[in-house]
């Protein structure tokens, strides 16, 4: 495919449970309760169980694959955690990413990310660069 | 706990940790996140830059159960492989205190464990709220 400036791409959507949540944090080593127990979240002042914003930052960076190429490879991510993902128990939470690129420069490209979960933004300044 | 101050930055950490990434490692994480398990994703070293942030910061007194992730960002100079072993060295980068919360960024440099050469680096900001009133 070509990367033109501007081009935007279409939206991807991933959908977050109580397993993935219990599955990253096996996987991540980040065993924090507010991303398990519901009792827990409650206790501190949390609306329920929310995603770790590293899990919603991956799948960012999955998002982005799917529309780059999952072989190419990523130079620098960045991201901010502006809003928590909030996870009822046996619900399927979805998270909407769509993004455009922003900079086109020597095989190097910029892509401009965004992630909304029911419609409240839950990324900020997202931002991808990989050698394309 | 009383707030920190600016003479934080410049702080250095070295885990002693070995950070190897096995074949097992990755694949669990890739699993978790849907993505294919031969390719390291973009955020995998957020396993070990975590940890060293677990291990340094409460021992400058940050209260580990009073954290949120702010900001987070990777610089990668090659791909991630299996059987990479990486040291790291973190170090506080930034520090400031806002309405009694404290943002702290934490840079951890990833170098191979044998050359020394770099592989990639990592910026955590964690904000530690204050106690409530």
């Amino acid at each position: 495919m070509s990367f033109d400036i501007g081009h935007e791409f279409n939206k991807a959507t991933f959908f977050v449970n109580r397993d993935k949540l219990r599955a990253y944090a096996d996987a991540s080593g980040d065993q924090n309760p507010i991303h398990q127990d519901e009792d827990f979240a409650k206790s501190v002042g949390l609306p329920n169980v929310i995603a770790h914003g590293m899990y919603t930052m991956a799948l960012a960076g999955e998002a982005v694959r799917s529309w780059i190429g999952d072989d190419k490879s990523i130079i620098e991510f960045s991201t901010r955690f502006t809003k928590p993902v909030v996870v009822p128990e046996n619900q399927e939470v979805p998270i909407e990413f769509t993004g455009k690129i922003v900079e086109v420069n020597h095989g190097e490209i910029a892509v401009e990310v965004s992630a909304l979960c029911e419609g409240i933004k839950v990324l900020g300044q997202t931002r991808v660069r990989a050698w394309v | 706990m009383s707030l920190h101050g600016p003479e934080l930055v410049g702080r250095r950490f070295s885990s002693s940790h070995r950070n190897h990434i096995t074949a097992e490692a990755l694949a669990a994480f890739a699993r978790a996140i849907g993505a294919r398990a031969d390719l390291a994703p973009p955020t995998f070293l957020i396993t070990f830059s975590v940890r060293a942030a677990e291990e340094f910061l409460p021992s400058l007194g940050f209260d580990w159960s009073r954290v949120v992730h702010g900001e987070q960002r990777f610089k990668h100079y090659r791909n991630l492989k299996v059987e990479d072993v990486l040291s790291s060295v973190s170090e506080i980068e930034s520090y400031k205190s806002m309405a009694g919360n404290e943002f702290v960024t934490v840079r951890t440099d990833f170098a191979e464990s044998e050359s020394g050469d770099l592989v990639s680096s990592t910026w955590s900001t964690l904000v530690f709220r204050g106690a409530p009133a």
